[in-house]
This record gives structure tokens, sequence and C-alpha cells, in this order.
């Protein structure tokens, strides 16, 4: 167990007694612990197949070929129909399908119509399916988890450059400083969009080469609050302390000046998060971002543009980004207050 | 001060010069360029042309020496950093080039959009100092209130979303579903026919949804930023001792934290330049509007590189001097600041 010091415990306290951030952090750490097991709760494999008194799980590993359970293909079984063949024979015979049983790949055509359909209880498409008969609740839910686990692996490449670039400017000053403001500046100013859309023309981009291509654009926001503390943290006796007893550059800045500055670190991570978010569902909303068939939010936003009669469409995937990125924007709020040590005492 | 100023605008060489250096590299080493796209696009009409072909002439459908012609054209034949010095030295006397698409000169194409970016920019960042300075004031004096709490939540969801997602949904709801607002446009088809008042009604019209989508990103940060400072003044010793000495709350408020309190709004100030050339392309391109955002991404799609690095050149030149104003503002409003050699 990590012993916790007594001001950390303070700031968590803090934390929890802000309700509306305390929920949201439990809300969202709910949702991402079901998206580790979404293949469970969203897919069009059974959870469970009992057949001739043998147990079957065919959530995770190879596919199953139809004719283990008597069907007549050698392709993957389709549970759904199998489940039905098993209620009619009742020959002791069963499936469990997870609650959605629906794949976020596989189109669902019904027979004599177009898709999009309409989110019907009976069919299991509990939101409705997109363009291309595919269901809009998988697709929500395997994009949420792509573009979290996206946005918090861009967020470490981030400020793992970023502190450390930002602190090296703050410590060394002079010229290095100089030249690496400058350099951020040009840096920045470059038109990432431009660099995403000629990449693109050339190769497809994949989740790993989207997240490098990101992080080489997006670590110069840190080096500012980094510089900026470690200007002030520098300035201190404890510094010059560890100094004088001999502590390279490099032991100073990680031992000692970055646990001091840790704060202003640990406040924009929940902003950062949503920024992140949100330029991956930007960036598919403009073709630019991870291929198709890959399940997105941004995707989906587009086509709930084009298709505005088909509202549901438009409707889901607006409420699941509102309702993910207020959630980490709550959160981010309730971090912030906790870090703050201001107590803000008013005479009236 | 002064020689800080110096300092700083002296800065502004390097840095512009490897702006435009890093993009202009960039420019030339991506394929697709106008010369291959005018390559494609004549094999495509010699494609489906009546004049019967040779096998010769199929082959290549350009010969060298037209080619050759054409990187003169377009300045493609030099080395990179030639031809960047030539492009420099048109630029130092204003002459930013002519669009490889329509052969238009650049400067021309962003000047007859600035209207555009500039009637959004300026409306939006008026109405957004009206709406957060009174808001965040309210916020401050009733902090912790259940009017505080749900103004947060109802301004950090704001903030919490893109823009542009704002947008689709306001387009679906009032324009597509209820038709109480245009789907889009500047202005109306028969803009030209109407009276003044009718069209400054037209704009008015058209303006609306666009406008709050472009509001509610920079609301969250001026109406925290507001509240928070105007908190950390009330909490200073000085609105005590006017307390103390028998002003009321409200005046203590109105005559001494409520100046302080605009300082940090200032930082903000100095790059509204920016607005000149304002515009997010998805917004615009959400809402019809034909403006700079839109024009500066069907540059960069269609590849038309003189209009790619003359909207560059304008924006790093906007925001590198804005930052050096909004130092400048910040300066004059809270007379405490001085600025020595490179900030610390």
């Amino acid at each position: 167990m990590i012993r916790l010091s007594p001001l950390t415990k303070k700031k968590i306290t803090r934390f929890k007694s802000i309700r509306r951030s305390y929920w949201s952090a439990i809300i969202l750490l709910f949702l991402l612990f079901s998206s580790c097991f979404a293949e469970l709760l969203i897919n069009n494999r059974a959870l469970i197949v009992k057949y001739q008194g043998e147990y079957y799980f065919p959530t995770y590993g190879d596919m199953i070929p139809g004719k283990t359970f008597g069907m007549d293909y050698e392709y993957e079984t389709n549970y759904r129909k199998l489940k039905l063949t098993f209620k009619e024979k009742n020959s002791g015979n069963w499936v469990l399908m997870p609650p959605v049983p629906y794949n976020a790949y596989e189109n669902d055509f019904i027979e004599g119509e177009y898709p999009p359909y309409e989110p019907s209880l009976a069919s299991g498409h509990f939101l409705g399916t997109d363009t291309a008969g595919r269901d809009i609740v998988a697709r929500l839910f395997y994009g949420f988890r792509i573009a979290i686990w996206f946005s918090m692996i861009l967020l470490v490449i981030n400020y793992a450059v970023g502190v450390s670039i930002g602190a090296l400017m703050g410590f060394w000053g002079g010229w290095f400083d100089l030249i690496s403001q400058r350099i951020i500046e040009i840096w920045s100013n470059i038109p990432f969009l431009y660099i995403v859309m000629i990449l693109s023309s050339i190769v497809v981009p994949k989740f790993w080469m989207l997240i490098v291509l990101m992080a080489i654009f997006g670590w110069m926001g840190m080096t500012w609050y980094l510089r900026t503390s470690t200007y002030k943290e520098k300035a201190r006796e404890y510094v010059m302390a560890s100094r004088a007893l001999g502590a390279s550059p490099l032991r100073i800045i990680f031992k000692h000046i970055l646990p001091n500055s840790i704060s202003v670190i640990i406040t924009f991570i929940p902003f950062s998060i949503a920024a992140g978010i949100t330029s991956l569902t930007s960036l598919d909303y403009l073709g630019f971002g991870l291929p198709p068939p890959t399940p997105s939010w941004g995707e989906l936003l587009s086509q709930g543009t084009e298709n505005m009669e088909s509202q549901w469409i438009l409707i889901s995937v607006v409420t699941a980004m509102v309702t993910i990125l207020a959630l980490v924007t709550f959160i981010g709020e309730g971090i912030r207050e906790a870090f703050d040590p201001k107590r803000h005492t008013v005479y009236r | 001060m002064l020689n800080y100023l110096i300092k700083r605008f002296l800065l502004i060489i390097p840095t512009f010069l490897g702006i435009t250096l890093v993009v202009f590299t960039i420019t030339r080493m991506v394929p697709g360029g106008p010369i291959e796209k005018m390559i494609t696009e004549m094999q495509l009409a010699q494609g489906d042309g009546k004049a019967s072909m040779t096998s010769a002439v199929a082959g290549s459908t350009l010969s060298d020496e037209q080619l050759q012609e054409l990187k003169e054209f377009y300045g493609f034949d030099k080395p990179i950093l030639v031809s960047y010095w030539e492009w420099l030295k048109k630029v130092v006397q204003f002459d930013l080039g002519r669009s490889t698409r329509y052969n238009d000169p650049v400067w021309d194409t962003i000047k007859s959009k600035m209207p555009v970016s500039i009637f959004y920019g300026i409306t939006t960042m008026i109405l957004t100092y009206l709406v957060c300075i009174p808001l965040g004031v309210a916020k401050a004096i009733r902090h912790g209130g259940i009017f505080d709490n749900l103004s947060s939540i109802l301004v950090f969801i704001g903030y919490a979303i893109p823009g542009y997602v704002v947008g689709i949904l306001l387009v679906w709801f009032f324009a597509f579903k209820y038709e109480i607002f245009p789907m889009g446009g500047f202005t109306g088809d028969e803009f030209e026919e109407l009276s003044l008042a009718a069209q400054i009604w037209d704009i008015t019209y058209h303006a609306i949804l666009p406008l709050i989508a472009y509001m509610l990103g920079s609301f969250a940060l001026m109406t925290f930023i507001m509240k928070n400072s105007l908190m950390d003044n009330l909490a200073a010793d000085y609105v005590r001792t006017a307390m103390a000495k028998g002003l009321s709350f409200p005046r203590a408020v109105i005559g001494h934290a409520f100046r302080n309190s605009f300082i940090p709004l200032a930082t903000h100030l100095g790059n509204s330049i920016s607005v000149l050339v304002a515009g997010s392309f998805l917004i615009e391109k959400i809402f019809n509007i034909d403006g700079i955002g839109l024009l500066g991404f069907e540059a960069l799609v269609e590849k038309d590189y003189p209009v790619v690095m003359g909207l560059l050149v304008i924006t790093a030149m906007l925001t590198l001097i804005g930052n050096i104003l909004s130092d400048i503002c910040v300066a004059i409003v809270d007379p405490r600041v001085k600025f020595q050699g490179v900030k610390k």
C-alpha cells in the first residue's frame, strides 16, 4: 500500500467533497473499466453456449465454426440464429447472448429495407443503426474505448516530452531557453491539419502513427507552464541546498523540482484528455483520422450531419460526446479546486 | 520597457522566418502539387477527348520542355532555399503571389473574405465580454450558491463540447427540424434587393446560430477568469480595510475590487487583432459561411500553395504581434508590471 502524505489526503478529501466532480469521476472510472470488457457487453459472439452437455465460451479466442454446434457451415457461428434454432428445438441446448448482441463492424440488414434503421427494442438495436446497418450502441461504445485510450496514451507522451523540455528550459535558462522558445513558437504555428492531410494522402494513418503524429505537434502546450514553475522553484533555498550538496541537474529537476510542480501538471490532465478526444473526433469527422471501418464518434457525427432526417444518429453521438466530455471537465474542475490552497474569505 | 519591446519586436523576425521556411519546405516536398495536378487533368482531358491519340504521345502527355516551362512558372525548378528567398523578397514588398487555382492575387482573395471574419470575430468578442463580465461578477459575489453551481454546470458543458458540434446540433434543431433559422450562409439570396433595415436584419438572422457556436468556447475561460480574479480581490486586505472604515459591501466591490479584477482580462486583449483573419473552418463549413477558415481549408485540400503561404504569413504575423500587444496592454493596465530583458 502506498503511504499518502497528509497533504495528498487533504486534497483527496477536498476532491470528494465536491459532489459533482466526485460522482463524475466514479461514473467515468466505471465506464473506463467496463470498456475493458466491452466484448462481454456488446458483441455478436455469445457469452456462453451449452451444447450437448458441454459449455463453450466463444467471446475471447478463436472463432468457432458453425459445424461445432450442428449447423451446416464452416464459417463463424451466427449466435443470434443459433439461439433461435436452439429455442425451436428445445433440447436442453441454450445460448446466452450479451446485452447488445451486435458487433461494431457487423452490417445487419433487414430484408426489403435500406439502412439506417430506427431504434427498436425488438431487433436489439437500442439506438438504431448507422447508414451501413451497424449498431450505434456498439459503434459508440467501441468508439469511446478507442478515443479515451487514444487520448490517454497521447497525454502520457505529450506530458513526458513537454514536462522534460519545459523543466530544462526553466532550469538552464539563458540561451537554451531563448532558442527553445523560438523553436516552440515556430513549431506551434505550423498548421497541424496540413501535415495530417499530406500524410494521409501518402499512407493510411494507423492508431499508433496518428498518436505519434499528434504528439509531435502537441507537446508544446505543457512546456510553458513547466518553464514558469521551474523558474519559480529554482530560486528557492532547497534547490540551492541540494546543488551545494552536489546533486546533478537531472537529479535536482526530477527529484526536487518536479514533485513540487506536480500540481500544475495534474490540474491540466483532465482538460488535455478532453482535448485529445475532441481532436480525434474532429479528425475523424473530416475523414483524416483513423481509417474506416474503425468505430469512431467523428465518423458517426459526419453521418448524422449528412442524414439529418435519421435524427437518432445525430442525437446519440452528440449525447455521448456531451456526456463524456462534461464528465471529464467536471473532474478537471474538481481537481483544480482540490489543488488550489486558496480559501476565499469575503468580508460582508 | 522600451528596450524590452524592441527586443521582442526583433525576435519576431527569426520566428517568422522559421515558420515560413518550415511550411515552405513541406509544400515543396509533398506529392500532388499544382504541376502533377495539371498533368492528371490533361491526361483525363485527353483520355475522353475525341482526338485519336498516337501511342507515342499518349505515353507522356507533356513534353519535357513543357514540363520545364511549368516548373519555371511555379518556381519549382530552383533549389528550395533559392525559391524561398525569391518568395520572401516578394512578401516583403507585400506581394503574396497568385493562387494556382483561380490565378487571382492571393492578397485580393484574402481581403475579400475579411469582412465576414471581422464581423464574426468582433461580434463574438463583444458579446463574450458583454455576457462574461457580468456573469463572472455575479458568480463571484454568490460563490457557492445555487446560481453559481448551476451556471458553472452550464458553462463547463459549453466549454467541453467543441463549437462545431454545437453548430451541428443547432442546425439540426433550429433549421432542419423547426425551420426557425436558415440552414446557413452569410446572407439570404435576395440580399441585394432589400432595404438597409431589412439587410441588417437579414445578416443578424443568419448570424445568430453561428455566433452561439463561436461564443461557447471562449465563454468558460472569460467567465472564470473574471470570477476568480474578482474573488481574489474580494478576499484581499484592501477590501477588508475599505469595509472596516465603513464602506458597504456593494460600494467596496464597485469602487475598489471591481477595477482591479479587470487586469487578467487585459492579457487577452492584444490577441484580438487576430479577428482580422478569424474563423473556424469547421463552423464555417457547417453554416456554409464563405470566410477565411474555409478558404484556408480548401487551399490545403486543393494544394493551392500561394494561398496557404499567404494565410500563414498573415496569421503568423498577427499572432506574433498580438502577443506583444497583450504584454503592452497588461503593462498599461497594471502599473506594477515592469519588463526587464527577457521575461522570466
